[in-house]
This record gives C-alpha cells, sequence and structure tokens, in this order.
C-alpha cells in the first residue's frame, strides 16, 4: 500500500489552466473519489498521476519516490478507462496476462495470477474469448481483471461505470468497493456521479474549474459543505438556496427573505455574531431537511407557506416544488405525501439543519 | 407460410440499379477486354480489316517485349523502384502521420495544407530542375533518384492516409498499454500498428501502384534506367500498334491484382474524416 501525495500540481492547455494548484495527500489503501462537473479538471489530475498527462508544474510522490517525471510504465500503476480499452485483437486471457508477460513473470505465476483475478471478477469462463464477443458488462470486468493482477501500487479508474446501464452499475459499484477493500490498493476514482462518490469513497475530493474545493469523508461533504458549489453539486435535489438579509425580530437575530422568516438558533449564535445586517447572504436547505406540515413532529422549526406550483411523484419520494415571492423552494416528502398542484400548503424548515453562505464570496458561514 | 410480395416500386429500383451498374461495369470493363484481346492478338488477325475481334492468338508479341525489347530489365527496375519509394513513404510518412493523428501542436492545420501544397506544382515545372539537381548530385538516371522522387510525390497521400488510419485506433489503446509497461514507442508497434496494419497494407500497395504507374517523371530522370512505363513510351511505342496493346496488357495487370486485393481498405484510408 502506497501513500499518494500530490503537491501543488498545475496542468495548463496552452492558456487553460484545467487543474489549478491542487494539494491532495492520499492514505495508504484508501479509496479517494475525484468528483465534479465534466470539464473540471479531474481526468486531467487523474492522467497526471498516471504520468499520460505531463505536468506544467507540482509533483507527485508515491510514498518517498517523487515519480513526477517517470513514464507510466515506471511508475508502477495501473487504469481502468472509460471504454475499457481492452485491446481487440487479444483474448480476454492475453489482456489480462498482458501485464504480466510485460513484466516477464514465469508462466506458472501468470497463469495462476489471471486464473486469480478471472475468478475475482467472475469472467473465468470467458478467458478464451475476444473483446468483441463479450458484452459491455463482460468488458468492463476484464478492463477491472487486467487493472489489479500485477497488484499494482496505486489503482486509478476513470468514470469505469458510466457506459453501464443503470442496473449493473449500482452492482458494479458495490462489487468495485468490495474488490479494493479486499486487495487493499491505493485507489483513485473519477466520477461525476455523486452517488457513486458517496457510496464508494473513503474520503472525496470535490473539483469545479481546476480548482479543488473540499477533500474530506461523505459525511463531511454532506452535512459541511465549505461553499455553495459543493452544497449545489452534493445532494439530489440540490439544495435550495434564497437570498437572505439578517434582521432582528424581537431581539432575536433573523434570516428574512421577503414573508420567510428564519430565527437562528443559540447554536449558531456565536458564529452569527461577526454577521452585518449590510452585507448579503445566502441561506441554504436541503429539501429532505424541509417537511410538510402534519407529516412529522419536530420542533425548532420555521414555518412558511406556499402554493404547490408541481408536485413530482417518484412514489419512493414525493418532490414538492413550492412557489414563494422569490423564487421556489424544493421540498422532499415521503412518496405517500398526496397533493395537488395550486393547493396552498405549510412547510416546516429544520432549524439545526440550516446553511448560511456569504453571497459575494460562495464561503460557508455555518 | 405466404410467400412476401415486394411492393412494384421497389422491384423497379432493383432493376433499375441493376441495369445503372451493369453499364458502369461494361464502360470500365470494355477497354480493358479490348486491350487483353488485341495484346494476344495474331499480327494478321489483328491487320485483317473487318475482322474487329480476332480470333487466332499468339504471345510471341510478349518475347519480343521481353526479351528483345528487354522489358524484363524495366519490370525489375520498375519493382525496385516501387518497392523503395514503398519503404521511403512509410519510413517519412508514418511518422509524420502518428504526429498529426495524435497530438495537437500550434499549426498543425498550417502544416497539413502545406503538405498538400507540395501537390500543388505541376511535375513538367519540378521536373527540370529536379534533373539539374538530381545531376549535379549524382542522382540522375539511377533507382534512388527515381525513388526519391516518387516519394515525394506520393507522401502527402501518405501522410494524410496514414494519419487518418492511425486515427481509427483508439488513443486508448495505446494508453493502457503505456500504462501496463510499454513505453509509447513499443505501444505503438504492438498494440497500435496491428490494429493499424491492414489499412497500412493497403495504402503501401497504393504507393507501390503510383510509382509503378508514373511514366514522366521517371522518363525525364532515366536513360538507362528506366521503369516499366518510360521504357514501353522508349520502346512499345515506335513498335506497330498491337506491340502497344501487350505493353498496356503488361502495365495494367498488376496495378488491377492489386486493387483487387485491398479493395476493401480504400473506403477506411479515404472515408475516416481527417481529425
Amino acid at each position: 500500500m502506497v501513500k499518494v501525495r500530490i503537491k501543488g500540481l498545475n496542468k495548463y492547455f496552452e492558456r487553460v489552466k484545467a487543474v489549478n494548484d491542487i494539494n491532495l495527500e492520499i492514505r495508504p489503501g484508501e479509496f479517494v473519489v475525484l468528483l465534479g462537473p465534466s470539464g473540471c479538471g479531474k481526468t486531467t489530475l487523474l492522467r497526471c498521476v498516471s504520468g499520460l498527462e505531463m505536468v506544467t508544474a507540482g509533483r507527485v510522490l508515491f510514498d518517498e519516490d517523487d515519480v513526477t517525471f517517470l513514464p507510466p510504465k515506471d511508475r508502477n500503476i495501473s487504469m481502468v478507462f472509460q471504454n475499457y480499452a481492452i485491446w481487440p485483437q487479444m483474448t480476454v486471457n492475453n489482456n489480462i496476462a498482458f501485464p504480466l508477460r510485460i513484466k516477464k513473470y514465469p508462466q506458472k505465476e501468470i497463469e495462476k495470477r489471471v486464473n486469480w483475478a478471472a475468478e475475482l471478477l467472475g469472467i473465468d469462463s470467458l478467458l478464451d474469448r475476444y473483446p468483441t464477443q463479450l458484452s459491455g458488462g463482460q468488458r468492463q470486468r476484464v478492463a477491472v481483471a487486467r487493472a489489479i493482477v500485477m497488484e499494482p501500487k496505486v489503482l486509478l479508474m476513470d468514470e469505469p461505470l458510466s457506459n453501464l446501464d443503470a442496473l449493473l452499475r449500482a452492482r458494479m459499484r458495490t462489487e468495485i468497493k468490495k474488490l479494493q477493500e479486499s486487495i487493499k490498493v491505493t485507489t483513485i476514482y473519477v466520477t461525476h456521479d455523486q452517488v457513486e462518490a458517496m457510496t464508494m469513497g473513503d474520503r472525496i475530493a470535490v473539483l469545479n474549474q481546476g480548482i479543488l474545493q473540499q477533500f474530506g469523508s461523505s459525511d463531511e461533504i454532506y452535512h459541511n459543505p465549505v461553499n455553495t458549489f459543493v452544497a449545489g453539486f452534493i445532494g439530489s435535489p440540490r439544495m435550495n438556496f434564497i437570498e437572505v438579509e439578517m434582521v432582528s425580530q424581537n431581539e432575536v437575530l433573523c434570516l428574512r427573505a421577503k414573508s420567510l422568516v428564519v430565527p437562528l438558533l443559540d447554536e449558531f449564535k456565536d458564529k452569527a455574531s461577526k454577521l452585518s445586517s449590510k452585507r448579503n447572504y445566502i441561506l441554504g436547505i436541503r429539501p429532505e431537511h424541509i417537511y410538510v406540515t402534519g407529516r412529522a413532529q419536530k420542533d425548532k422549526v420555521a414555518a412558511t407557506k406556499g402554493k404547490v406550483y408541481f408536485a413530482e411523484l417518484l412514489r419512493s419520494d414525493t418532490v414538492v416544488h413550492l412557489e414563494k415571492e422569490f423564487g421556489f423552494i424544493v421540498v422532499k416528502s415521503p412518496g405517500d405525501l398526496k397533493i395537488k398542484e395550486g393547493k396552498e400548503i405549510e412547510i416546516l424548515i429544520d432549524l439545526l439543519r440550516i446553511h448560511l453562505f456569504d453571497k459575494d464570496t460562495g464561503n460557508t458561514i455555518f | 407460410m405466404e410467400k412476401q410480395k415486394i411492393p412494384i416500386a421497389l422491384k423497379i429500383k432493383q432493376i433499375l440499379i441493376i441495369i445503372v451498374a451493369g453499364l458502369i461495369v461494361i464502360l470500365f470493363l470494355t477497354p480493358l477486354v479490348l486491350i487483353t484481346i488485341s495484346a494476344f492478338a495474331l499480327p494478321s488477325d489483328y491487320y485483317q480489316i473487318g475482322k474487329v475481334i480476332p480470333t487466332h492468338f499468339t504471345v510471341n508479341q510478349f518475347k519480343s517485349l521481353f526479351f528483345e525489347l528487354q522489358a524484363w530489365k524495366a519490370i525489375l527496375t520498375s519493382i525496385k523502384v516501387a518497392g523503395l519509394t514503398m519503404l521511403l513513404s512509410f519510413i517519412i510518412g508514418l511518422p509524420a502521420g502518428y504526429a498529426l493523428s495524435r497530438y495537437i501542436f500550434p499549426g498543425k492545420n498550417f502544416i497539413k495544407l502545406l503538405i498538400l501544397t507540395t501537390r500543388m506544382f505541376p511535375l513538367m515545372i519540378l521536373a527540370i530542375p529536379l534533373l539539374i539537381i538530381f545531376m549535379r548530385i549524382g542522382l540522375s538516371d539511377t533507382i534512388w533518384g527515381t525513388s526519391l522522387a516518387h516519394t515525394a510525390m506520393v507522401l502527402p497521400m501518405i501522410i494524410l492516409i496514414s494519419s487518418s488510419i492511425l486515427s481509427s485506433v483508439s488513443v486508448d489503446y495505446e494508453e493502457a498499454a503505456m500504462i501496463f509497461g510499454l513505453s509509447r514507442i513499443q505501444a505503438f508497434f504492438k498494440i497500435t500498428l496491428p490494429l493499424a496494419l491492414p489499412g497500412l497494407a493497403a495504402s503501401a500497395i497504393f504507393a507501390f501502384i503510383i510509382s509503378w504507374n508514373e511514366v514522366f517523371v521517371a522518363t525525364i530522370l532515366t536513360l538507362t534506367n528506366r521503369t516499366l512505363p518510360a521504357h514501353i513510351l522508349k520502346t512499345a511505342m515506335a513498335s506497330p500498334d498491337y506491340f502497344k496493346f501487350t505493353a498496356g496488357f503488361i502495365m495494367a495487370v498488376p496495378a488491377m491484382v492489386f486493387i483487387f486485393f485491398i479493395r476493401k481498405h480504400l473506403v477506411t484510408m479515404w472515408g475516416i474524416s481527417l481529425k
């Protein structure tokens, strides 16, 4: 198991900064997910670690070894590509054995390892086939088997599940995670899918426009996002963002947006004391932290009313879009909620789970 | 089960396609057939007025063309020149095509255009200065000289074709090979080249044929070491008509046979857009 350190990494494509001064320290055996929208630089960062892309500035270290200028073949890494990239002119067996043959393993050892990897991935019956005779899911398994067969120092995965159908993706998610846990290889996994990130990653690095936004466990990222980008990117439906001003009502500090008044609990007093009534703030509330009145018994809530503009009946959940003077509030409710569009309802905002952001910088206040 | 009826409009369309295709085939094959028949015709048959299709055949013209007029030597020269052209154009063209297909670099489109502009000037303009340069450096009337001139002619095509063929092989295959232990050059030879080989072989044959058929430059640059077309121009064209047909037949057959084998790949060579 290897510790991976990325220090001050920059990658420019001509004038475009694809990766902007990124520092990451990945623990031995850790499963780290690079998460971000397309074009955020996550794949470029991964390719810099792999050596397929030359860095513009900064360094990459595996334990104490500086690999920044090593060609990919000398880094002792392996990679699963988005399009699998298993060689069409070779059988499954030869594809998986290829890394071992290049490294001149003895024939017996090659056979042993290929069989081990193939059995682990459940493709031992397909060894004599050619890639064109395989389904997408099977090709994916071959690509993973090839990647683990020589026990690499670091395993890199570039959106490996994005070409699979939803059902298979969910299954492979668990399988890859379990596999990684059992062979304990330091893994960097690139995805734009927050479900993959949340379910698989020991820690998640959220990237946007080449800049690292936050690096932490899924718990931290969900509950304590550092800015509006992370808060908005993680969670489905997206967090509600409401522009608010600070007011004092009956000597209680409140956040107000037109008719919506959210009093601040004592828990937030410390941080709120620094707030100024002159600045603008953004209130963030996740849809799952708002309840429809009568559906849940909660204290420490703020109530507000609104007209139902649209209700998404997912059956497992009901997502209500509530019309307010300042826009919409999205509420996620259990699926047994029967609701009519155009009806006026009351909702309760969980005061313990609100977030506040500075409007100008987007940074989190609490 | 009842046989399904094909709509009448569809039937007419099929028949029309067959007729048009047939006309095209006749148009292209008629001269070839006439050349072939006349190439083997007995001179007396050939000159008999009122006899369009000869009935008596001989291989005497071939014999005299090959041995008395020494076409066998010219054929040998042609094979050498065309082979050398093929080799040279690949040694230079393949790396260039690889660079164009795999890398993005400043001035890439300009370079592509530049490659094509070498074909912009008529050969007549280039041939005389080329001969003078070749005479000075001692390349005139040599196999190498003709090959170099032919290489310059086919190189733009080889570069663009091989770039198009290499582009059709996904970069991922190469990068995967680099991850799993090969250098870029090894990855190219072990992974990419085998995948691109059918198309590249076809374009190599293409280069061979262009050199094999080229007559103008070959005539100007050589006197004794003439390639087949240049040799025929000098000898057979001054001989009786039926010799010309025999010479034409010798010229056409290898090209036809080669094209027949690579016809499947002609689409790949030109079909894939140049990235």
